[in-house]
């Protein structure tokens, strides 16, 4: 496995109208006199294999926008963004999952959706339900679950995705302890064989068990990059 | 600036076809899972739910209320049956990018299918509405005729003109959300600018010739040959929405590829 990242003066831009509604490009040439925000811009950075990687930094400073420019759900408006490995990703609290549908429905929607082979097949519905911890309730709908069983599922099924690159974006901060081993242990085995764990949140402690690396982003670019405990350092002073 | 997104990736490699199936499968029938819901009652709410639609408005028309022509609950029922698809398909592609948020916000996936998902669910809805031309036919006791076998190419037109609408209408959903009522009307009134009411013959004058430039007035002339009429439909009938389905398709194609880049920025 011989996963990295390489972003070399990447830029997300965000249109929005007279009425600071986000809009696409086609939608603000025709409605002009809109505003643009940069979610990141001129940003630079190189992950390699083996390494885990968190991203601090106060709220609005682009972890998510850089995270989901790297699980190519956005777009790089600017500048170069290299991405080798198959990404798993845990990035939104609601992991991609339809309220309406059970647990089991969307395990077979988001495993078709991320390429598993046999998605509707029951030995991987089974593990699945077995590695979320779910039980019973994996037959039940989503929307009677706490935020937590969400990540469990999501979590789950981002993992057997097999990914050499694994992102995870404040929604593991949902799970309970007993889940947090879970997920550390997976991100510590996934480092080992040279995958890549990028990881964005406020629990530091989390954080630390995943990622000996940080990155601290300000304004969607990157302000202080080195060891966990020196870029913390750092954050506290932002 | 690299373009990172594979939006329509390798389309002529079988793999990816069997991949965009099995993707447009899934999210088929999850729509129709959140709509029908599990168990066998699934099965009767498909079935009925074009009667609570449709159904009882077309037996007032058979049985209360006096109108002209050959068979008038049945020729309506050939405007209103395939009309209900193609409004379903666009209604269902309007919401179809935001319905799915969480999905689009956590994982790269074909968004091109997005449409063509709206498109499915609604087909699987129209086939139990094909049961009440059935059921108009039997009232009116009109025999089918071996003009019943053109039925499936006039059925692949309504899709494909509901697949052509389905890709405007998701970016209209996406750019104006809080215009889908506006959406909604304005698809009515393409209704009501067609032969639905009354079939083609009995609009007379230059009203009669305007309506033909309504590819809506080819799909329902179409259903009443086949089925009332016992006669092969006209090929202008079928041609027509098939020419304006392609131009239609030619026009939102490049826009949505172009567009579905930035759902992701727009949606939260």
């Amino acid at each position: 496995m011989t996963a990295s990242i390489q972003a070399e003066g990447v830029g997300v831009r965000f249109l929005l109208d007279r009425q600071r509604r986000l809009v696409t490009p086609m939608l603000a040439t025709l409605r002009r006199r809109g505003t643009e925000v940069w979610g990141l811009r001129h940003l630079d950075l190189r992950i390699e294999a083996g390494e885990g990687v968190a991203l601090l930094g106060p709220s609005g400073a682009g972890k998510t926008t850089l995270l989901r420019t790297i699980a190519r759900v956005l777009h790089p408006d600017e500048g170069r963004l290299r991405v080798r490995g198959h990404v798993g990703s845990l990035l939104s609290v609601e992991a991609g999952l339809v309220p309406t549908l059970t647990g089991r429905e969307n395990a077979v929607l988001v495993a078709t959706l991320i390429g598993l082979p046999q998605p509707g097949s029951d030995a991987l519905l089974d593990e699945l339900r077995a590695r979320s911890g779910l039980g019973e309730a994996f037959d039940r709908p989503v929307a009677s679950f706490s935020q937590g069983m969400h990540a469990r599922l999501g979590f789950a099924l981002a993992e057997r995705a097999r990914p050499d690159i694994l992102l995870l974006d404040e929604v593991h901060e949902a799970l309970d302890h007993e889940f947090r081993d879970v997920i550390a242990d997976v991100a510590g085995e996934l480092r080992q064989a040279g995958g890549i764990v990028l990881a964005a949140g406020h629990d530091h402690a989390l954080l630390e068990r995943l990622c000996d690396r940080a990155v601290l982003l300000e304004h969607g670019s990157v302000r202080a990059d080195g060891s966990f405990a020196e870029v913390q350092l750092a954050a506290a002073e932002v | 600036m690299r373009r990172v997104s594979k939006p329509f990736p390798h389309r002529d490699s079988s793999r990816d076809l069997a991949r965009s199936l099995a993707v447009l499968r899934a999210l088929t029938v999850s729509d129709l899972r959140a709509r029908y819901g599990r168990g066998p009652a699934r099965l009767l709410k498909w079935l009925l739910d074009p009667f609570a639609v449709v159904g009882v408005y077309l037996l007032l028309v058979t049985f209360l209320l006096e109108r002209e022509g050959p068979a008038p609950g049945l020729s309506l029922a050939c405007a209103v049956v395939p009309f209900q698809l193609l409004m379903l398909a666009i209604l269902n592609a309007i919401g179809a990018v935001n319905r799915r948020k969480a999905i689009l916000l956590n994982m790269e996936f074909r968004r091109g299918l997005l449409p063509l998902a709206s498109v499915g669910t609604e087909s699987v809805a129209f086939g139990a509405s094909l049961v009440l031309l059935a059921l108009m036919m039997v009232i009116y006791g009109v025999a089918p005729t071996i003009a019943i076998l053109w039925l499936p190419l006039v059925i692949a037109t309504t899709i494909v003109l509901a697949v052509a609408c389905a890709y405007p209408a998701s970016l209209f959903g996406v750019w104006f959300p809080d215009l889908r009522v506006f959406a909604a009307s304005f698809v009515r009134t393409m209704f009501f600018l067609a032969p639905g009411l009354v079939a083609l013959n009995e609009v007379s004058g230059r009203a009669g010739d305007l309506v033909r430039l309504n590819p809506l007035t080819g799909i329902f002339e179409s259903y009443r040959d086949t089925l009332l009429y016992g006669q092969r439909p006209a090929a202008w009938q079928v041609l027509y929405p098939l020419a304006f389905s392609l131009v239609l398709l030619l026009l939102a194609g490049p826009l949505y590829r172009r567009e579905q880049r930035h759902f992701a920025k727009v949606v939260e």
